[in-house]
Parts: C-alpha cells; sequence; structure tokens
C-alpha cells in the first residue's frame, strides 16, 4: 500500500467517522439525559433526508439546498417533541421505562418508516450536494461534498459542545441529566428540558440525513445501518464525555474504512464487530471510561 | 386564607401503591420557623417532597402566600392493577411551580450533579428565583456565608466531601431567592465540627430573615431555630409544642417511645 492510497483511505474513513458522530451524538443527546435508547433514531434520519428532499428538490417543491436543510432540522425538532410526547413521556414514571421505551421506540421507528414508504413512495431519491467538484488536499482528492461534509460535522458538534457546557438551557439539559429529581427542586422544567433533548436529537439526525441522502441513495430503511454503527460507537467509546463518542466515531469509521480496504465491503462489519468485542472485553464501560449516563 | 405563608389541610400521600402519611395539617407565618421531628422512616421526607411537587398528594391542598399549589382534588381509585394510570391522569403538583413561587426545598443527601462544578451548578439554581433579587447578590451572599463553596468553586460536585456538598445544597437553596426554606436533615451524618459550623451557617440565614422549616434528629439544634416543634410519627403529626415549652431530648424521646426509651 503506497502512501496515496493510504492517504484516500483515511480521508474516506474520516468523511464515515464524520456521519456516525453525528448519529451517535444525537443518540446520546437522548441516552443521557433521559436514559433510554431511542431506536427511532434511523427513522429519524431517513424523515430529516425525505424532507429537506421535499423542500429542496427540483422534482419537488424545488425551493432549494438551503431552504430544504433549514425545513428539515426544524421540521424533525417538531417531529421529536412530538415522538417524545406520544412515545415516552406516558411511562416516563414507571420503573421499567428503558424496555418499555425499547418497544415503543421501535413501533415509532417503524410507523415512520410505513410513512414514510406511503408518502414518498420506495423509489430511490437523492439529495443534491452542498458543493461539486473535488478537492485535493496533500495529494488527496475527495469530493467538494465530502469535504464540506467534515467541516459542517466539526463545527455542529464544536457548536453542540459549547451550548451543553455555557449556555443556560445546555446546562440545564446537563443537570436533568444527572440529577432528574434536584433539578426539578431547583425550578428547572424538566418535561419541556426533555422535549429540547428528543428534538434536539432528531434535528441532528435530520442533518445526519441530509448528508447521508447527498452520498447515498434515499430509502426509508436509510437510516436503520448507520442506527447500527451509532450504537456500536455509543458502546464503543462510551458517554462518559460529550467527546467519547465523537472520537469512538472517528476511530469507527477509519477501522471500517481500512477494513473495507484490506478484507472487502463484506467482511468489514464482521471485522469491527471483533475489534469492537476485543475491547469491551478489556475494558467493559467503552474506550474513554466510564459507561454512564451523565453529559460531561 | 390571609396571613398565613403556609397552609397545608389534611393533606396525605406516598408512594403508589403505599400510603406513607395522611391527615397531616399545619399553619406557619412568615415570622416564624418550623421544626419536624420523628423516628426514622415515618414519613418525613415523604411529607416535604410532597409538599415541593416531586410527588403528587393523594389528598388535601397546599396553599402557599394565598395560592393553591395544588390542582383540588383526589386521588382518583385505582382499581385495575395492571393499568397505567400515568397514561390518564394529570400531576396534580408542579414542582417548578412550586420551586419558582418561592418554597425551595434542600432534599436530605442530596447528590446534586456529580459532574458539574460547584460553579455551574450555582448557575442553574437561579431559574427558580424568577426574577427575585439578583443572581450576583445572591452568590456573594453563598460565598460570605461558605468560604468553602468559593474556594472549591472550580471542582465537580462529586470530587466533594459530605459536608461541603451539604453547603453547595443549602446554597443551591439560597441562589433561589426562598421565601421559605425546607431543610431537610441538613447535618445528617456530619462530623460535631462541621455539624458546629453549618447549624452556625442556618442560624445565619434564619437572621436575614428567611422562614425555616428544618426537620433534624438533634433536637437541641432545632431549639435554636424554630418556634413551633411538631413531632412527627407514624404518618402524621401526633403533637405540636410551643417554643416556651419546648422539652429536652429525653422527654420528647418518652413522648414518641414511651417510658422504655433511654
Ligand atoms: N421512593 C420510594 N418508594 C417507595 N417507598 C419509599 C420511597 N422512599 C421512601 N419510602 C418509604 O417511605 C417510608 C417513609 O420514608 P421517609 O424517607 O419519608 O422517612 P423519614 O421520616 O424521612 O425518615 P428519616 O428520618 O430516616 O429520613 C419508609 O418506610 C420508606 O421505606
Ligand atoms: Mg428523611
Amino acid at each position: 500500500m503506497n502512501l496515496e492510497t493510504l492517504l484516500f483511505v483515511t480521508a474516506g474513513g474520516l468523511v464515515l467517522g464524520a456521519l456516525y458522530a453525528l448519529m451517535a451524538t444525537g443518540l446520546a443527546v437522548v441516552w443521557t439525559t433521559l436514559g433510554i435508547f431511542n431506536f427511532a433514531h434511523g427513522a429519524f434520519i431517513a424523515a430529516g433526508a425525505y424532507i429537506a428532499w421535499q423542500i429542496s428538490s427540483a422534482d419537488a417543491s424545488g425551493l432549494g439546498y438551503l431552504a430544504g436543510a433549514l425545513g428539515s432540522v426544524v421540521g424533525m425538532f417538531v417531529v421529536g417533541v412530538i415522538c417524545y410526547a406520544l412515545l415516552v413521556k406516558p411511562f416516563e414514571r414507571q420503573p421499567n421505562l428503558v424496555l418499555l421505551s425499547v418497544i415503543t421506540t421501535l413501533a415509532g421507528a417503524t410507523i415512520l418508516e410505513s410513512g414514510i414508504d406511503i408518502v414518498w413512495g420506495a423509489r430511490s431519491k437523492q439529495l443534491s450536494r452542498i458543493a461539486e467538484g473535488d478537492v485535493s488536499l496533500f495529494g488527496v482528492t475527495i469530493s467538494a461534498n465530502e469535504a464540506a461534509l467534515l467541516v459542517f460535522v466539526i463545527v455542529i458538534l464544536i457548536v453542540l459542545g459549547v451550548f451543553l457546557r455555557r449556555a443556560p438551557a445546555g446546562r440545564a439539559m446537563r443537570a436533568v441529566a444527572q440529577n432528574r429529581e434536584s433539578a426539578q427542586l431547583m425550578g428547572l422544567d424538566v418535561p419541556k428540558l426533555y422535549a429540547i433533548a428528543f428534538g434536539l436529537s432528531a434535528s441532528l439526525a435530520a442533518l445526519a440525513g441530509i448528508f447521508l441522502g447527498s452520498i447515498r441513495f434515499m430509502s426509508p430503511t436509510m437510516g436503520t445501518d448507520p442506527l447500527m454503527k451509532a450504537l456500536i460507537v455509543v458502546i464503543f467509546g462510551g458517554v462518559a464525555r460529550f467527546t467519547s463518542p465523537i472520537f469512538a466515531a472517528f476511530i469507527v469509521g477509519l477501522i471500517e474504512a481500512f477494513a473495507t480496504f484490506y478484507a472487502g465491503l463484506y467482511w468489514a462489519p464482521a471485522v469491527l464487530f471483533a475489534i469492537m468485542i476485543a475491547v469491551l472485553i478489556v475494558k467493559p464501560e467503552g474506550l474513554f471510561g466510564k459507561y454512564e449516563r451523565t453529559v460531561q | 386564607m390571609s396571613g398565613a405563608l403556609l397552609e397545608v389541610r389534611d393533606l396525605a400521600g406516598g408512594y403508589e401503591p403505599v400510603q406513607i402519611f395522611q391527615n397531616v395539617s399545619l399553619t406557619m407565618s412568615s415570622d416564624t420557623s418550623i421544626g419536624l421531628f420523628g423516628p426514622n422512616g415515618h414519613g418525613k421526607t415523604t411529607f416535604l417532597r410532597t409538599l415541593s411537587g416531586i410527588i403528587d398528594p393523594w389528598r388535601g391542598d397546599i396553599v402557599f402566600q394565598g395560592q393553591q399549589l395544588n390542582r383540588p382534588g383526589e386521588r382518583g381509585s385505582r382499581r385495575f392493577r395492571n393499568f397505567n394510570y400515568d397514561a390518564v391522569t394529570r400531576r396534580r403538583m408542579n414542582p417548578k411551580l412550586v420551586a419558582r413561587a418561592g418554597l425551595i426545598h434542600v432534599p436530605q443527601g442530596n447528590l446534586l450533579f456529580p459532574e458539574m462544578t460547584v460553579e455551574e451548578t450555582l448557575s442553574v439554581a437561579p431559574a427558580a428565583s424568577a426574577g427575585r433579587g439578583r443572581p450576583k447578590d445572591m452568590l456573594e451572599q453563598v460565598h460570605t456565608l461558605f468560604p468553602r463553596v468559593y474556594e472549591r468553586r472550580h471542582h465537580k460536585i462529586r470530587f466533594l466531601s459530605g459536608g461541603e456538598r451539604q453547603m453547595v445544597a443549602i446554597g443551591v437553596g439560597l441562589m433561589a431567592a426562598p421565601k421559605l426554606l425546607i431543610l431537610d436533615e441538613p447535618t445528617l451524618g456530619l462530623s460535631p465540627k462541621l455539624r458546629h459550623e453549618l447549624s452556625a451557617a442556618i442560624r445565619t440565614i434564619k437572621a436575614t430573615g428567611v422562614p425555616l422549616i428544618v426537620v433534624d434528629q438533634d433536637v437541641e439544634f432545632l431549639q435554636t431555630l424554630i418556634d413551633t416543634l411538631y413531632l412527627f410519627d407514624h404518618g402524621s403529626i401526633s403533637r405540636k409544642i410551643e417554643r416556651a415549652e419546648m422539652p429536652s431530648h429525653q422527654e420528647i424521646m418518652a413522648m414518641l417511645f414511651g417510658e422504655t426509651a433511654r
């Protein structure tokens, strides 16, 4: 393997990693605040992509890329809040919430995916790219779209990190995540913060969907495979800090890219799982420490 | 009712499906402080959690500054054991509104937010103050009252000692500019020295004009603080004792447990 291929594969891995980071962070926001795993996240990704397509595509409303992205992010925030109210809120005070929410969010995922199928049909669609052409850096050429994706994801994650650390609403969300009762006694609006967490997570899913829809074909179940990867990332990295799933996402992306290169597309998931199991045997709480429901 | 700061009428509550306390009525005015004293596990904490809206009352009313905090009504019958009543019943208390009205509860054995720093924790707290007082002044007050809190401001809560954590918890209560401050066993599990320090701080808080509801196992400490003592056992108030006739610890033990105590 010469240097050029190495760089090429690395670039591919970083792009994958950026996508996984976006999805895993979305999952982690809900998991750390509400303590549940949202299996509808994959369907959120698909729904976000389809809403963006409906608004932006020349075959539909044709309002342009930016309007599509914005509409999708805002629309999915609302969808997220509605899903929270229907799928999670009624069971919030039940002791077996974790198990119940697995079933309800899976049900939600199925309903959303079928809904997409009914509204938009099963024919594959594709979103337009952010930027056309290629960019070359250090002798590697990747598409401008993928380069833009990488930059956007990093910016979005930094903004999110600053929001959680500095903004009053972000701090309040971390507070609720760490001790719900204390947060209530301090006058924080817990149901509202939960709804915001869910909406925020769905908005992140929408962004992931928009990016995914520009590099692959869209289908109602397009989120299933990435959701699986995001799940691996969250377990692999742990959620001890806001940044742990992000680092883990890039590691998983790189492993996947290299495994695909060396072992072929069909063996890549097997290699990934083998490495993950090995890591979890040595460090059951995830690569980056405490396997706990806290947002740092 | 006018005049009274807090009026509790015939309150009952518990943890579904077990009722913990019943027939609790008390009235306090804004220039007095009261204490609750009673054996372990008889429902004092449960009663206070009901006051602040963490759990719903089963019956009765809570009126704070003339404003009724609970939605009127009683807990409906729960005949079907396998039915999720949460899906169809509305909550009768909203802890957010209770806190924003100025009824502030510093819970027992508070763990606060383990992964947040002291400073971050105190910055979240003014949410409940709803415009009463300036956060900056209150932060200053907390720092003068507890210099330790200021020294430890960049540390995460999970690295604090029990005493320091209790100071932060009370500080959080003060940041909310309380109209009535509930302290549930503020000196529990602390060394005599820390206990002394903390009780002095609590007396200072009272001296600034904040009425208190204090639960503690130390009657001598309570006596320095409160005007009326309520004995709380088996889930209801068994006796009300005014300051003038406040008995010693031994006498109270005898009242609660009969002659065999001591
Ligand atoms: N979350 C809960 N769910 C169910 N039952 C509970 C819960 N918390 C407490 N209890 C029960 O309620 C009863 C009253 O407990 P509570 O904490 O109110 O007593 P307490 O008077 O505050 O005691 P202490 O002096 O030890 O603090 C106890 O029997 C306890 O087992
Ligand atoms: Mg107690």
